[in-house]
């Protein structure tokens, strides 16, 4: 009884009714339901009536004892903010502790706290983002953004979402639309327990460590450096071993393929201007030598400048980048390497400029090194990215100077360099000592974790790189017998051994949160 | 703002305006103004049975492009859990089935066939194995997620028109404890509560229920509850819903009926009983009574290993308080003495005369949307309508409604889920057809599936996706239609008829569940026996017709526009309902509970109290197994299997991404495993690697792990309990082993 769709009558049917929709017309559906939001009269006390006060702002208040990890703000405020599919603004983490008598676990709703001081607006090259002068709501200009995502990285609770289809991040807005026509908030919406409201603080709150009043929430990063509004509140007290679920979680951060070039780039262009400097301050090295590291210096700071707007989400807005020079140590790195640029490309015909495009170079390393301490990460801190990008400058340099001249004095400083880059990472690696096993991996430790731990291989590589390349084959160089290529396989694993410790300055970086969910 | 400042400073833009919002009328308030609906229609949700109502946001086509929960259904009141707000996204995967998928046994491929190849495979497959080995040789296995009017066609084609025998669902994972407590105890399935109860009850028992996560929306309706009530939390983990309790009652796995027996005989002990309304209501008491003076509170304090000051707490709560509600779900339903657990929770219900009265009840708080439509109308274990299969006199009224030859009726149910399967593994059952659920991942010890899968010799899977665990070891695949993409009524655990609409067109050539057994039925040559059911909203007539006169009648009830204008209809709504409804009187009968008369469905009116002797676990831990696994839901943002929910990005994101196993900081130390670490969790059926989540919330020795994934029924202990033959999934003996992420 073989049939086919067409002798199949019924099967015509169905398959044109399953296509078949109700349209609105048809379903009457709540045609004559009023434009007023049903919802207002379960808000309603949950949003403050009035404008905030000069000294007053609007923040997230989350009632502990009532948030018990449906999630729902979570999803509520993706799908009334329209967001993309995979985008959520909002997370759901938790809490555990106590021990067998009082067991403990809360979750914990969370999202854009609205700083007093944001990281995220002190960070941002381009003032895309602003505070509003009367709520105090932390608003992103989406039009503004450059997609450059360093305010990902200076926000200490993981706030700003990069969002790729349009190359710039975005966040939580406090609804402030909403507010303003007098609604709540999604996510307030939205709450079946109505733990999330909206109220009015004073903009200085303390917020000082071990000082009650200005408690944020334990095991969430410190809020002195950003001094974040969000009040969490429990009747109960948190026990004192209280952690979050994922605490011992290990999480390898982005690499920034972009960045790690650059950062390995400029540092080693800089490098071959002060090499040039050097040889012909020693009135040793021939002209076309000189003038060939200057040339390379050029060549590698064009393209190391150049390959980081690769990093830019929005690259055609970058020319503003100049606007947050005030606050933001990007804004100067780039204003700094704006000029270093031509200034480096110049020596070729002046090779006078050399001295400065060596010190504009340095200063604007100086900046690159203080973008990364300037987000309070541990395992960049200034000493830890001074040592390791001004370190690439100089290791580079006195290789570029070894090269040339081949001297014990340029293979003493290129070895040192290597010495005092690794002795960095001894010194990260030795806080896994100082700490017991089951210690949170924040800070340093859980750099020193993922160091030892899923970056192992890599690890390892980068030391057997810079032992190679800056000690031992440049003392086998010395040998009699020794190939001719040996010196320049020497400097080529010194600079892989520079870009594995780039690669795993991203990566191994310690990276704050607010607690999250086990796994 | 001058042009220079804008310039500079870009505030407005095509980005900027992605986000904009405009009030969105039909009382929704903002939304995004990209999404702004021309109209809205209420759906009930298609995951658990809260049977919250969804408000779907239609574009002019009826599409639908976005939903919110709905402030006018009584059920939810404008929350949803974040299943419910992603419910469209499932719908929308790349991975759903467009056409019908049949093996190519040269290739061993499953390939994209038409549906008249696929509805001939279906017809000679299953006929040949029926000619074979005879009508009973094939059977289905299908599911509480369907709308109630596909889950009757379903049973009648399968039965009445192909002569199947036995049938079931999987409903029998989760709810067949409290279909067979109530039908013995109260004489009909009729869990006898509204949510209204969460709000009205002076202490709520919740026994191995975890709200906060399972049934977050009544959770809510606890939460409004402003009677200031106790709130006890009888569960050996400390979950959320525990933390959120006034009293945590953390009792060894499994002792609970004995705890529950050491209640009964301590209010017996304190005069708690309410003598009259036992002696009006009830019968068998005495024994009962008698039964339970065996656990003094020494012997029940000893075997459950609660505090002797916990358990006194307990007992003044339950004796003290004016309205005490008792609720359970899976925890209690899951167990090798489940029945008889859940009707020791009735047994205290009923002697403490708390029944019938608002803010009181023995409430089985259901699982799926529809499970309890499946209870009523799955025609596995009873017949459509909650009638007798045995009794002739059912048959007869059954197919005289149904207008067919009563002779077409078994006089008896047949086999249940594990039964099944085991008639599968002596080679009885040769063919089976798995219809919206996912045996190879949900049923307990899932390894045997693999063997039995070997020994069928056809199986079809009618699923959403062709790419679930069952799905894909399927010899035929039928696309299915989802929720959202058909229409039907789903019954909740309060009772209250929902109605599920069709707001997104189906991809491919799916088709829904109803519109395939109607090409089943033509196809297998039985069409001319479901003429009159034509269409969903067709049956739904029948149906009415079925339930007439039932406990569960709702034959008052119109039609689905009148579901829809009063927010859900709770059964019984038979013609005085209809009545009084008709005059207005639309408040009272908005939330209603069962049994405010005392009178019981039972032949003589009365409530029974039903007792067994407590049973030893089947698979205690042991020296080589010295840990005992409990199993339940992880996260209020995972479904079951995760076939629907792993297909929403936001809800992946709130779900854990690995499976974890949950230690005591004690037991993880004695093994040596630290918090995060890969940690192998084995029984003697299969093993799985979990991280370990190193936390005092689980007690020492027990372990737990999350349900939803798929590793984790490789473990469990394939007991189930005599009565309603549902699995045991929360205890089994395992060991913990250390071992690599990668191993």
């Amino acid at each position: 009884m073989v049939a086919s769709r067409d002798n199949f009558p019924l099967l015509r049917e169905l398959l044109a009714e399953q296509q078949q929709l109700a349209t609105p017309v048809a379903r009457f559906s709540a045609a004559h339901a009023s434009a007023a939001p049903a919802l207002e009269p379960v808000y309603r006390d949950l949003i403050p009536l009035t404008a905030p006060k000069p000294g007053e702002q609007f923040a997230f208040e989350v009632d502990l004892d009532a948030c018990t990890g449906c999630k729902a703000c979570v999803s509520a405020c993706h799908a009334l903010n329209g967001l993309d599919d995979t985008e959520t603004w909002r997370d759901v983490g938790l809490l555990v502790g106590g021990a067998d008598r009082a067991p403990f676990q809360q979750t914990v709703t969370t999202a854009c706290h609205h700083c007093a001081d944001p990281g995220c607006l002190n960070g941002c090259p381009v003032l895309a983002y602003e505070k509003d002068p009367v709520t105090g709501i932390v608003r992103h200009l989406d039009d503004q953004c450059i997609g450059c995502q360093y305010c990902v990285l200076k926000c200490p609770y993981d706030v700003p979402k990069y969002n790729a289809r349009l190359g710039i991040v975005r966040k939580c807005d406090l609804c402030h639309g909403r507010l303003a026509a007098g609604e709540a908030p999604a996510c307030v919406q939205a709450c079946p327990t109505h733990a999330i409201r909206i109220v009015t603080v004073p903009i200085a709150i303390p917020r000082a460590a071990g000082d009650a009043a200005g408690d944020f929430l334990p095991a969430a990063p410190a809020p002195e450096y950003t001094r974040p509004t969000t009040r969490y509140v429990s009747r109960r007290p948190l026990p004192e071993n209280v952690r979050a679920a994922d605490a011992s979680a290990l999480r390898v951060q982005p690499a920034h393929w972009p960045l790690v070039a650059t950062l390995t780039l400029v540092p080693f262009a800089v490098g071959c201007f002060a090499a040039a400097a050097a040889v012909s301050f020693h009135g040793a090295g021939e002209e076309s030598v000189i003038h060939y590291m200057t040339l390379s210096g050029a060549v590698v700071g064009v393209m190391g400048v150049a390959v980081s707007v690769g990093h830019l989400g929005q690259p055609g807005r970058a020319w503003r980048v100049f606007l947050g020079w005030r606050r933001s140590w990007l804004s100067r790195e780039a204003m700094v390497f704006g000029a270093w640029l031509p200034l480096a490309i110049s020596t070729w015909w002046w090779p006078a400029l050399a001295g400065a495009a060596i010190a504009v170079g340095a200063a604007g390393l100086v900046c690159s090194a203080m973008i990364y301490a300037d987000t309070r990460r541990a395992f960049w801190g200034a000493g830890f990215g001074l040592a390791k990008i001004l370190g690439t400058a100089v290791v580079f340099g006195a290789g570029v100077v070894w090269l040339a001249e081949m001297s014990v004095a340029a293979a003493t400083v290129m070895a040192a360099g290597v010495v005092a880059k690794l002795a960095c990472d001894a010194r990260v690696l030795r806080t896994l000592d100082e700490v017991d096993e089951d210690a949170p991996a924040v800070g340093l430790v859980a750099s020193a974790r993922l160091l030892k731990g899923p970056l192992w291989r890599v690890f390892a590589l980068r030391g057997i790189l810079g032992v190679s390349g800056g000690m031992l084959l440049p003392m086998a160089a010395r040998m009699d017998g020794a190939p001719g290529w040996l010196p320049w396989l020497a400097i080529t694993l010194l600079a892989a051994g520079e870009l594995a410790e780039r690669y795993l300055f991203f990566r191994a970086v310690d990276a704050p949160k607010m607690p999250g969910v086990v796994t | 703002m001058s042009a220079l400042e804008e310039w500079l400073r870009a505030a407005t833009g095509p980005m900027t305006s992605e986000l904009v919002q405009r009030p969105g009328d039909f009382g929704l308030g903002r939304v995004p103004a990209r999404l702004k609906p021309v109209g809205t229609t209420t759906s009930v949700c298609g995951f658990c049975s809260t049977g919250c109502g969804l408000k779907v946001h239609l574009d002019a086509e009826g599409r639908a492009i976005n939903l919110s929960a709905d402030p006018a259904y009584p059920v939810n009141l404008g929350m949803a859990c974040p299943k419910g707000w992603e419910a469209l996204t499932p719908l929308s995967a790349p991975d759903r089935a467009t056409t019908p998928r049949l093996r190519n046994r040269a290739t061993g491929e499953l390939e994209p066939t038409s549906w008249p190849v696929a509805l001939e495979a279906f017809v000679n497959g299953f006929r040949g194995i029926q000619a074979r080995h005879g009508a009973a040789a094939v059977s289905f296995l299908s599911t509480g997620q369907i709308v109630t009017e596909e889950m009757a066609l379903l049973g009648a084609l399968a039965k009445f028109g192909m002569g199947m025998r036995h049938v079931d669902s999987n409903t029998r994972q989760c709810m067949a404890t409290s279909h067979v407590a109530y039908k013995q105890s109260f004489g009909f399935d009729a869990p006898p509560f509204s949510y209204r109860d969460f709000e009205e009850s002076d202490a709520l028992i919740f026994i191995g229920a975890n709200p906060c996560i399972a049934h977050p929306i009544m959770w809510q309706r606890v939460m409004m509850n402003r009677r200031n009530p106790e709130i006890v939390v009888v569960d050996p983990r400390r979950t959320e819903t525990a933390m959120a309790a006034t009293l945590h009652v953390a009792l060894r796995p499994k002792s609970d009926l004995v705890l529950l027996y050491g209640l009964a005989n301590a209010l017996i002990a304190r005069g708690a009983v309410k003598t009259e309304f036992v002696a009006a209501h009830t019968e068998n008491f005495e024994a009962f009574a008698a039964f339970v003076t065996a656990f003094t509170p020494e012997r029940t304090v000893a075997e459950t290993g609660v505090a002797r000051e916990t358990f006194e707490r307990l007992v003044a709560i339950v004796a003290e308080r004016e309205r005490v509600s008792f609720w359970w779900t899976m925890g209690v339903n899951q167990s090798h003495e489940a029945t008889r657990t859940a009707q020791a929770i009735i047994n205290l219900a009923l002697m403490t005369g708390n029944i019938g009265r608002p803010g009181t009840g023995a409430n089985s708080i259901t699982g799926q949307c529809n499970a309890m439509g499946s209870r009523l109308f799955g025609n596995a274990t009873s017949l459509l309508g909650g009638y007798d299969f045995g009794r002739v006199e059912h048959r007869a009224h059954v197919a005289r409604i149904l207008e067919i030859d009563a002779a077409s009726i078994p006089e008896a149910p047949g086999l249940a889920y594990d039964q099944i399967l085991d008639a599968i593994d002596r080679g009885e059952i040769r063919g089976l057809w798995v219809i919206a659920t996912n045996t190879a991942h949900s049923w307990v010890n899932q390894g045997r599936f693999a063997e039995l899968r070997a020994k069928l010799e056809f199986l079809v899977v009618q699923d959403l996706y062709a790419t679930t665990e069952t799905a894909r070891q399927a010899d035929l695949v039928l696309p299915a239609a989802g929720w959202g993409e058909k229409d039907g009524v789903m019954i909740n655990s309060e009772r209250r008829l929902g109605v599920v609409r069709k707001v997104a067109r189906a991809p491919g050539e799916a088709l829904s569940d109803f519109a395939i057994f109607k090409l089943v039925a033509e196809a297998w040559g039985c069409g001319d026996m479901f003429r009159a059911w034509r269409s969903p909203e067709a049956v739904f007539q029948i149906l009415k017709e079925l339930s007439r006169g039932q406990p569960c009648d709702f034959s008052g009830i119109p039609d689905y526009a009148a579901i829809e204008r009063a927010g859900g209809l709770q059964w019984p709504f038979a013609a005085a309902e209809a009545e009084a409804w008709a005059k207005g009187d639309t408040v009272a009968w908005r939330d209603r509970r069962l049994f405010a008369d005392g009178k019981f469905f039972t032949a003589n009116g009365r409530a029974r109290f039903y007792f067994d002797e407590p049973r030893p676990l089947p698979e205690p831990p042991d020296r080589e197994y010295p840990f005992l696994l409990l199993t339940g839901r992880g996260s209020s943002a995972q479904w079951h299997t995760g076939s629907r929910t792993d297909k929403s990005a936001v809800l992946r994101k709130l779900a854990p991404t690995r499976l974890y196993v949950e230690v005591h900081p004690a037991d993880a130390a004695r093994i040596g495993v630290g918090a995060g670490e890969a940690v192998r969790v084995r029984s003697r059926r299969g093993s799985c690697v979990a991280v370990a989540f190193v936390t005092p919330t689980v007690r020492r020795g027990e372990v737990f792990l999350p349900m939803h994934f798929a590793q984790v029924n490789r473990l469990t202990f394939p007991a189930v309990d005599p009565h309603s033959r549902q699995p045991a999934y929360k205890a089994a003996a395992v060991r913990l082993e250390r071992c690599h992420d990668d191993d």
